[in-house]
């Protein structure tokens, strides 16, 4: 198992429907970023309508992070549109550009239309798959590595780390949290590939479970949030313990 | 069963077969179509039926076939596809038949657009159709409680021989929230033998039930249109449902909201709280009935200066609240239908400026 997460070049963040995807990515972003990187986030969902990274790109930008999207004019509408940058950035990822993509197999599946840039790519992608055991698809071991049948079919690539993000909203308790690394323990038992990290809300960031805890962990800002509550405000700050 | 993350869209879904109904029939359009990918694979789990119609005015019509028949049946769509549904609730109305419609609003008119909007109100409580017809309305503000209104929507659409509808606005179909589930209820409707035109059996015996809407006797159109009538003012003594926030002590403003935009009206109510201001709410958990009562007496609290209405809507709730608040006190309206919900800062500054003059 990784004791620290090393990135670089192209990060590919997978998962199912409400797996947590975009506020990994949006996260790991901004944890590189401070780190001293150059980083790059494209929104490859095309699948998903309300809650994308688009809606964090203005505190994105601010920091400094590149957004590649959609034209401004085009970015609610409903139809899927991939843009040319995004071959353009997996053939050149620079230090690191991660890629965040739709729900299950089938917002995977636009990875596939891109498989020409992806042979082209300097080296390989990394592909994490993010995994909250609360959501009703990926409660077991045998459902997760299920959906990582789905995901890998749909998208032509491998899936190479997990990342546990076991959380209900604000109901999570430590004990949430127990019991997702518990199961991300097994899954990586399962199936051979690392524990890249687990995902923990900043503001449980210091329940004593996160220190137990045998993989890196990234604090989550919650950036996906309805209109009666405001994003938390981005930040470097002790994000992946190492 | 322990808590687990839900989108609505899932949610209701879900909830739609814990209420033992076993018959979906849909068309997508965004942004409901995730109610109709989790019952294309669900469905099959607990042999029920998802058919996907050719339209929704289709659709429409195999809810009538199924209702008919004398099964939980229930669809979901958005805006557009309620509108061509229209007719057909028109007809379960006219045959006295349960059904469960629910409608993920999104913005209008015409094609619109895709995020939530609160602008088929007119639509849901007094024009759902040509004729005297009306459905019992329901307003979820959250995924726990748009799972409770499922289920409780199919028992309410049997007591009334009725339709159901729960409107919902975009938010509540796409945001993830942790729900839980209650426990199965039965699978058949318990009254059904009152209307359901099932087969052969019937024959058998002396009482034949006839699917229609159909009545060119003038007095027998009359009497139906009574017999309507009646069930309409009992779900007004027996169903209003309305949640009261912050009006237990004294307010200088109420503001009537439905939905998710009540919880943004909250986040509002709390901050001005800490800044000393009171504000009320009363939250119409069902839009008919109406609780008519219930915002008249908040409305007429002494300390109750203005009532301000906040709809995603250029302004359709105002006008029951104008009927219910009957010039005691100023009404005011706000609100947005771009997809743009309006925000707690727009909330405080309008509860300010609503003030400031007076």
């Amino acid at each position: 198992m990784a004791a620290a997460l090393h990135l670089n070049g192209i990060l590919i963040i997978v998962g199912n429907y409400g797996s947590g995807k975009t506020e990994v990515a949006v996260n790991l972003a901004v944890d590189q970023q401070a780190k001293g990187r150059q980083v790059r986030l494209a929104d490859l969902d095309l699948v998903n309508l309300y809650f994308r990274t688009r809606e964090a790109r203005h505190a994105l930008s601010a920091l400094g992070i590149e957004v590649i999207l959609p034209p401004e004019g085009w970015l609610q509408a409903d139809l899927p549109i991939l843009v040319p940058q995004v071959a353009g950035l997996i053939r050149r990822p620079g230090e690191l550009a991660i890629l965040d993509v739709g729900g299950d197999g089938v917002g995977a599946r636009v990875l596939a239309a891109l498989g020409e840039a992806f042979q082209n790519a300097p080296e390989t992608a990394q592909v994490f798959q993010v995994v909250n055991p609360f959501r009703p698809n990926t409660d077991t071991v045998a459902r997760c590595l299920a959906m990582r049948a789905v995901i890998e079919s749909a998208s032509r690539l491998k899936v190479t780390g997990w990342v546990g993000n076991a959380h209900l909203m604000d109901e999570t308790t430590a004990d949430h949290i127990r019991q997702g690394h518990d199961l991300m323990l097994a899954l990586a038992d399962a199936s051979g590939l690392p524990l890249a990290c687990m995902a923990v809300a900043d503001g449980l960031m210091h329940t004593p479970v996160v220190d137990t805890m045998a993989c890196p962990v990234l604090t989550i800002r919650r950036q996906m949030v309805p209109p009666w509550r405001r994003p938390v405000v981005l930040s470097g700050e002790d994000t992946i313990l190492q | 069963m322990s808590k687990v993350l839900m989108k609505g869209n899932e949610a209701i879904a879900e909830a739609a077969i814990r209420a033992g109904c076993l018959n979906y029939f849909a068309y997508p359009i965004t942004p409901q179509s995730e109610v109709a990918e989790y019952l294309s694979w669900r469905m099959s789990e607990v042999d029920g039926v998802f058919l996907q119609g050719e339209s929704e005015v289709a659709v429409g019509y195999m809810i009538f076939g199924a209702a008919g028949a004398g099964v939980r049946v229930f669809t979901t769509s958005s805006s557009p596809g309620i509108s061509l549904m229209s007719e057909a609730i028109s007809y379960l109305c006219g045959a006295q038949l349960p059904a469960v419609f629910v409608n993920i609003m999104r913005g209008g008119p015409g094609l619109g657009g895709i995020l939530p909007s609160q602008a088929d109100y007119f639509q849901a409580t007094k024009g759902i159709g040509h004729g005297d017809c009306r459905l019992l309305v329901m307003a979820p503000a959250s995924v726990q409680e748009v799972v409770e209104m499922v289920m409780t929507a199919f028992p309410l659409a049997e007591k009334y021989r009725n339709p159901v509808m729960i409107l919902g606005d975009g938010l509540i179909g796409q945001m993830m929230e942790p729900v839980e589930f209650p426990d199965h209820l039965k699978s058949e409707p318990t009254n059904k033998d009152a209307w359901a035109s099932n087969g052969i059996d019937f024959r058998k015996g002396s009482k034949r039930n006839l699917v229609r809407s159909l009545f060119l006797d003038p007095e027998k159109l009359n009497d139906n249109n009574l017999e309507l009538r009646a069930k309409y003012e009992r779900m007004k003594r027996e169903e209003v449902r309305f949640e009261a926030y912050n009006t237990q002590g004294e307010y200088s403003v109420l503001i009537v909201s439905y939905g998710t935009m009540s919880r943004v009206c909250k986040t509002a109510i709390e901050t001005l709280k800490a800044e000393g201001i009171e504000v009320g709410l009363i939250r119409p958990q069902t839009l008919f009935p109406y609780p008519e009562i219930a915002v008249r007496e908040a409305a007429r609290k002494s300390s109750c200066r203005a009532v301000l209405c906040i709809e995603m809507s250029m302004g359709q709730m105002v006008e029951d609240v104008e009927r219910c608040v009957q010039g005691a006190r100023p009404v005011q309206w706000y609100g947005k239908c771009g997809g743009d919900v309006p925000t707690p800062e727009e909330i405080i500054d309008l509860v300010k400026r609503t003030l400031s003059p007076m």
